[in-house]
This record gives structure tokens, sequence and C-alpha cells, in this order.
């Protein structure tokens, strides 16, 4: 593709052209390189259809119902947002692109009026958010400071099999790279002192009985992250990509 | 009463064959080639669209219906020469080998039907170039005996494309309509694969998905149970890939707006139906109508489907256009009927 002004041309849609190292696509008598689908991963459908929230994917034939009512693509306007493209870019198993929405794809509002309208009966919404975990759980989209929270909140439950807010606090803090100042500290530690709530270090309550329940959970919980983890069928790169 | 003439032993023809037999009339078969059957026995078909039922259980039938017929004289690997009107029906000539036989017919019904486009003419594929381009018809014998490997080098393909519309709706080859099978065919093997295969990708691309009527059950089922995938874009052509291991397909992604290039192991093309080198030949012989796409045309096709228009020449099967197989049985019935009412009058 002849090119006029690079300005003019979408980015994500074609390869840089490197002439002797220097980037010259988009100058006047260059070429651009449209960019060409072609690595077509089968197994992100099968992730998505491994679990009964995304089994109804592969019904859909991209007839564009579910986008046009989109409350989030239409009445808000986040045309980025568009369910029925994210299916397609995870049927046919193209990554790359799917890459793009990992964290747009989670502004879905589970109105469910796509649910509604599907002539196919595809669990739109489900199927959306199916995919949505797909690209969490394959770190495409960066982690949320919730994502983090929620880390350290399971972590510190699990220690004593009751919360130590105060520990939590000093974990966030220290996960979030934040720092409070000391005054505000010890504003708060005395305000939680005096309530009675300050169960930390040897204060710290303890559920009894523990430690067999922790054994319990923490094996479920690697159970289910193995479950969750996607191309659990082989390598990811290599093979019939 | 004379015989009456059925020309052509694919399903419509053996149909109408055996319709007259089974009313008492004389009925002469004839068939150009050396076996009776037509298209479906020639590229040994396997499971017939939408229904999957194996082709030997509706071909069969028909076959031994025919076979066991004593009122119905078979003349194989023979072509009809010349036709002349006489009295109240045909005086022909039969041409088997090098002898030329004349006889006085009653009746004739066309069941000439029609030949697969002949992929070759769309070389940008490379079909009959790269071995592991195949034909559509092709796979059916490999499904047949479940032996689905490359021809280059015999090893079982690990991702398969269809590609629709091969010599249909392209005004380059000549053929602008559309060929009613290639879809529900096309898909029912991507169907058979998967449930055999399980382990091989399976993707169709397409422009439009012409399952009509009740055949749109197993598009849905081939997508939701056989996981089938389904790419909207007419591949602009087919290349090597991976050193000439592979196949690569480039078209553009009419859903991604963007180019797109696959490697495939083996790609199958869905070729199209245009009327039978008999179908022209005996247009041509009985001076007889044939629309802009070269297939014999009814003169009323809503009213009187199988009939000509030209006295005592009756109409049945792919002859009149695509058709699939109940349909060309149907007409084959029908026309007998009417060649039947024509001869005994
Ligand atoms: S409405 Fe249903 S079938 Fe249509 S594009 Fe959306 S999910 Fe697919
Ligand atoms: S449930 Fe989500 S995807 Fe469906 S219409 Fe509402 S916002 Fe859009
Ligand atoms: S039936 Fe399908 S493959 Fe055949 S010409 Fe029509 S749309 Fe194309």
């Amino acid at each position: 593709m002849p090119i006029v002004e690079k300005s003019l041309v979408e980015v994500e849609r074609t390869e840089t052209l490197e002439v002797d190292g220097i980037d010259v696509s988009g100058d006047w008598n260059t070429f651009l390189k449209s960019r060409v689908s072609s690595d077509l991963d089968a197994r992100i459908l099968d992730w998505v259809k491994g679990e009964p929230q995304g089994e109804t994917i592969s019904r859909c034939w991209q007839c564009g119902t579910c986008t046009a009512g989109c409350c989030m693509h239409t009445d808000y306007g986040l045309t980025d947002f568009n369910p029925r493209y994210f299916i397609y870019l995870a049927q046919i198993g193209y990554e790359e692109e799917l890459r793009k929405y990992a964290t747009t794809i989670w502004r879905c509002v589970s109105c469910n009026k796509c649910v509604e309208r599907c002539p196919k009966g595809v669990k739109v919404e489900e199927v959306v958010h199916r995919i949505g975990s797909y690209l969490t759980a394959t770190g495409a989209a960066p982690e949320s400071p919730a994502d983090r929270f929620d880390r350290a909140y399971t972590k510190n439950l699990l220690r004593r099999g009751v919360l130590d807010e105060a520990e939590l606090f000093r974990e966030y803090e220290r996960l979030e790279g934040r720092k409070t100042p000391t005054r505000e500290l010890l504003r708060m530690a005395w305000t939680l002192l005096k309530s009675g709530r300050l169960h930390t270090g040897p204060l710290a309550h303890r559920t009894r009985g523990w430690s067999r329940m922790r054994s319990v959970l923490e094996a479920q919980l690697a159970e289910d992250d193995r479950a969750h983890a996607p191309r659990s069928r082989g390598p990811p790169a290599g093979g019939p990509r | 009463m004379n015989p009456i003439l059925v020309l052509g032993g694919g399903p419509a023809g053996l149909s109408a064959a055996g319709e007259l037999a089974a009313i008492g009339a004389p009925t002469l078969l004839v068939e150009r080639e050396s076996y009776l059957g037509g298209n479906p026995v020639r590229w040994q078909y396997s499971l017939l669209a939408p229904d999957l039922h194996p082709a030997e259980d509706v071909m069969g039938p028909l076959l031994r219906r025919v076979e066991g017929s004593a009122s119905i004289e078979r003349r194989l690997g023979t072509t009809l020469v010349s036709a002349e009107r006489s009295a109240k029906g045909y005086r022909v000539g039969l041409k088997n080998a090098d002898t030329v036989e004349t006889r006085e017919v009653s009746a004739v019904i066309l069941a000439t039907g029609f030949d697969h486009f002949d992929s070759r003419r769309k070389f940008e594929y490379g079909y009959g170039r790269y071995p592991d381009v195949l034909d559509f018809k092709e796979v059916e014998k490999m499904l047949h005996e479940d032996r689905i490997v490359r021809p280059s080098d015999g090893q079982p393909p690990k991702r398969i494309a269809w590609i629709l519309c091969v010599g249909s709706r392209d005004v380059q080859v000549g053929n602008p309509w559309c060929c009613r099978m290639g879809c529900v065919v096309s898909i029912k093997q991507a169907v058979e694969v998967r449930q055999k295969h399980p382990e091989i990708d399976a993707y169709v691309y397409y422009m439009d998905i012409r399952t009509y009527g009740l055949w749109e059950d197993l598009y849905w089922k081939s997508m939701q149970d056989h996981g089938v995938k389904f790419i909207r874009g007419r591949i602009g052509q087919v290349t090597l890939a991976e050193g000439g291991s592979r196949l690569l397909a480039t078209g553009e992604d009419t859903i991604l707006s963007r180019p797109t290039e696959v490697p495939f192991d083996m790609i199958i093309l869905a070729s199209g139906m245009e009327p039978s080198a008999g179908t022209r030949d005996v247009a041509s012989l009985f001076g007889l109508p044939v629309g802009p796409e070269g297939f014999l045309t009814p003169r009323e096709s809503d009213l009187n489907p199988v009939d000509s228009g030209i006295p005592g020449l009756f109409l049945a099967g792919a002859a009149t256009g695509p058709k699939a197989i109940p349909d060309a049985v149907t007409e084959g019935m029908g026309a007998a009927l009417r060649a039947y009412q024509y001869a005994r009058d």
C-alpha cells in the first residue's frame, strides 16, 4: 500500500518498514505492509468452551445483533467494546488482536440485553466475561490494583483463618509502592486500638484447627488455578499455530 | 408401446426408470458411462447432507430396483447420436463403441445431469498443481474410506480449510449461479472430519452460507457441536508456505477488514455444478431451449417443471439446474408419470 502520510494510517494495521535500520514506513514513495492475520490458535476457543460460561460461543454467526443493542457500545458510545468482535477473535483464534481489548472487554455492565436478543442463543454476556478471563489468565491484561488487593486479601485470610486488617494494609501498601505518612498511620492505629479492633501481631486472632482447614483450601485453590490455566493442552508457541 | 427412453443413469434417471418399471411401461435406460449411478457412484459419495445417511443407503435401492427389473433394457457405455421426430415419439440413434443402432421410442426423459466444475480452471487455487489442494468430490472417497491424509506425504492434516463457491457465483469462469450444494456438502464434510478426527481443525471460508430451509440445522450443529469455524471472505489465492510443506490461503477476513494469510495442511474446494457434457449434447440434438447458464429450461418451470415444452420430451434432475439427490429423485418420478401419460395416449 503506497502511503501518503503516516498520520493517516492506522498503525496497528500495518507493519513497520525499516531500511538500513531507519523506520521509513509512511514516508513518501515507501510502501506499508499490511499486517496480516495468520497465527490462528484453535486452543483459545477450546479454552473458552472449557467452562459452562463459555460453551455457547461456537453458536455465534456474527450477525451483530448483540453489539447493536449493547449498552456499552451503542448507548455509552464505547465503540471499542464490541461483543460480536470479541467473540469472532476468540472463535478464529486471533490472539494478537484479541489482546488489544484485554481491559476494554471488562467494561461490560452485564445488562444482558445481548443475551435477550441473540438469535442463536449465545449467552453473550457470559461468553464475553469468559474471554476476558482468558486474557487475564494469559497475562494479556495488566493486573489491576483490585486484583492485587484480592490476592493480598486471600493470602492474609489463609494465614490464620481470620483477617488481620493492619497486616493487610501494610501488605497492600507494599504491593502498590505507597507510603502513608506516619502521623496518619498512628491516627488510624489509635482509632483501631480504642475500638478494640487492632488484632495484629501478638494480639492477632486465630481460628481453632485452622491448619487442617487451610491445607484443604490451599489444595482446592491450586486445583482451581490449574483448571483455569490456559493452554493446559500444550506449549504456547510452535505446533499447529 | 415402444419403450420410453431414459437418458442418464444418475439418481433422476434411476428414479424415472424404476417408476416406469413399477407401472409396467417398457423402458430403455441409456448411460454414457460403463456403470449406473451417476456422480454419487462415480465419486463414491460418503454421507449425504444434511441427514448424514450413507450414500449407499440411497443409491443402493435405486440401483437394485433398476437392475432387478425385467422391463428395463439397460445400455451402458452408450450415447445418443441422433434424434428425430417420428409418428408420435422419436427415432433415436444409439452409439455403443463403433456400432450405431436405431430405435423407435415413445417418449424421452432427459436426466443427463451435471458435471462438477473443473477446479483447474480456477487456477489461483492451485488445484492440479499442489497435491494437497483437493476438490471436494475427491474428499468424499477419502471420507468413505476414512483415510484423511495429505496426498503429498500421506500424513494426516492438522488443519483443513474449505473454500466455498469455487467455480460458482463467479463471472470470471462464466458461472454466476449458486451451486446450492457446496455449502451443505462442505459443512457435512467438515462435520465428518471432526467426528472422526476431533484433533483436526476445520475452517470454512465463505461469502454467504446457503444451507437453505431445514438444512440450516446441520450448519448450526457444525458450529456448536463440532467446532467447525467459519471465516467470512473469499480466498484470493493459494500458494505454498513453509518451504512448500504447507499451503497458504490468502484472502481478506471481511469481518476483521484485514488481510489474512493462514497456513493449512490441506485445502478443499467446493467446486460448483455445471450442465454436464451430456446435457449440452442433448440440448443441441433435440433443439431444446437452454437458459443463459446452459441448463435445460422447462417451459413452465413452476407449473410443469418436468415438461420441456416439446411434445414427448421430459426433464428430470440436475440437467435443469443444481439439485440435491432427493429433488432429482422426485423429479424422476414426476417425469416418469408425465412420459407414461404421453406415451399411452
Ligand atoms: S447476536 Fe448472537 S449470533 Fe449475533 S453476533 Fe451477537 S452473539 Fe453472535
Ligand atoms: S451484557 Fe454486556 S455485552 Fe451484553 S449488552 Fe450489556 S453491556 Fe453489552
Ligand atoms: S451453495 Fe454455497 S458454495 Fe455453492 S455457490 Fe452457493 S453459496 Fe457458494
